[in-house]
């Protein structure tokens, strides 16, 4: 009971701004337009710049020098058009994994598109894929996490990426401690051939991510 | 057992269950209505708070009845269609008060019924709570437990600080600090210079 009290104000660790400051660490490549020598950072040296030479440099970076007019920043290679096109066709063929995208995709896509709109290509098209593809694993996850039980006590998501963590850890904690809650009062009486099929099919497979009821 | 700084604790022992004496209570007669003297018979049927029903039943002096909305019809109900009974309506606690009667009731089943119960309605809540429109209070509220609704909230609050995450327009804001300072010193300096 304890426990459930003080994890009222972990459920809710992040903000959406503070996950897209996480984002910003995320590095970018652009091309100076300015000549400015290599820059001694806590995370590592960036540069030497020179006019018309890609480097790659921090997204926090990239955005304070494309705000004053001194680079170009390229997209990503995986915020392609083609490319997002065959990760969206591909997370809706397959409804029980998720594709590999970054794992700052939300935000560092928001983040170009909001600070660098001019240098990105067919922009229009990649929002509206970004948003199509967060919608189908959104979707996917929460037909995913209908099959909690009482059991439940880990849920694997593989390639989830931070803002759809996020999104639904405030709600998604809470659940599975009233489930922890309610299981752990249940075993005092199982019956007892239900509790041998359930532990046997836990043996079976420790590592299922969503368990059939 | 109760957990002294948690309101929704000591509201669910405030619910009143019906308790069975099994032996004759020497003046706690005011604690039953219909008592014509000070004292409770045995074998009396009285509505008594959870808090004193848990500490009674411990000792043995009283059996526990379950309340009207654990019983089989309820539970056919929710077989039926979890999602759609109005459990907030019978007991606004009906989980919790549901855990603290289940080691002291006689009925096996509660632990289980309950967890089924859950398990049924959660599925539901996932699916709505992420998706109803932000602004108007949906009709499905209505039907929640307490602690459904602070599932409900958690999952609301999280797709409204997205929503305004991304929908934002101008993300950085002047700390009010700032602002007034400058002003301040502007309006100190022609002093100053002169």
């Amino acid at each position: 009971m304890a426990a459930r009290s003080s994890s009222d104000a972990e459920s809710a660790l992040f903000s959406g701004a503070e996950v897209e400051f996480l984002a910003e660490d995320d590095t970018v490549v652009m091309v100076p337009t300015l000549r400015m020598d290599t820059l001694h950072l806590i995370c590592g040296d960036f540069g030497p710049f020179m006019p018309q030479v890609p480097t790659s440099v921090p997204l926090w970076l990239g955005i304070a020098m494309k705000k004053r007019g001194k680079c170009r920043l390229r997209a990503p290679e995986w915020m392609t058009v083609e490319n997002l096109t065959q990760v969206l066709e591909l997370e809706r063929d397959s409804p029980q994994e998720f594709q590999p995208l970054p794992f700052h995709y939300v935000e560092v896509s928001r983040l170009l598109m909001d600070n660098a709109r001019d240098d990105l290509v067919d922009v229009y098209m990649v929002q509206t894929l970004i948003e199509d593809i967060r919608n189908v694993r959104f979707h996917k996850v929460q037909s995913g996490l209908q099959n909690l039980s009482g059991k439940t006590h880990a849920v694997k998501l593989k390639n989830l990426a931070a803002m759809e963590v996020n999104l639904i850890r405030p709600f998604f904690v809470k659940a599975l401690e009233k489930f922890y809650i309610h299981d752990d009062e249940e075993l005092i009486k199982p019956t007892q051939s239900e509790a041998d099929i359930q532990l046997a099919s836990v043996d079976r497979l420790p590592r299922r991510v969503l368990r059939p009821r | 057992m109760a957990n002294y700084y948690d309101l929704d604790d000591i509201l669910t022992e405030e619910e009143y269950v019906n308790v069975h004496f099994r032996f004759e209570a020497a003046g706690l007669g005011v604690l039953d209505p219909g008592s014509e003297h000070d004292n409770i018979d045995a074998g009396a049927n009285v509505e008594i708070p959870l808090w004193l029903a848990h500490d009674l039943c411990n000792r043995k002096f009283v059996s526990i009845k379950l309340p009207y909305f654990y019983n089989e019809r309820v539970r056919k109900e929710i077989q039926a269609d979890a999602s759609c009974v109005d459990l907030g309506r019978w007991c606004p606690y009906f989980y919790e008060l549901g855990l603290k009667l289940a080691p002291m009731s006689s009925d096996p089943t509660l632990g289980s019924f309950l967890l089924y119960c859950l398990q049924g309605r959660y599925k539901e809540m996932l699916c709505k709570s992420h998706t109803v429109a932000l602004t108007t209070a949906p009709k499905f509220v209505t039907l929640l437990t307490q602690e459904e609704f602070q599932l409900f909230e958690a999952a609301r609050d999280s797709m409204k600080a997205y929503n305004k995450w991304r929908f934002q327009g101008c993300r950085l804001e002047r700390a009010a600090v700032l602002g007034r300072k400058r002003r301040h010193n502007a309006l100190l300096s022609p002093f100053e210079l002169s």
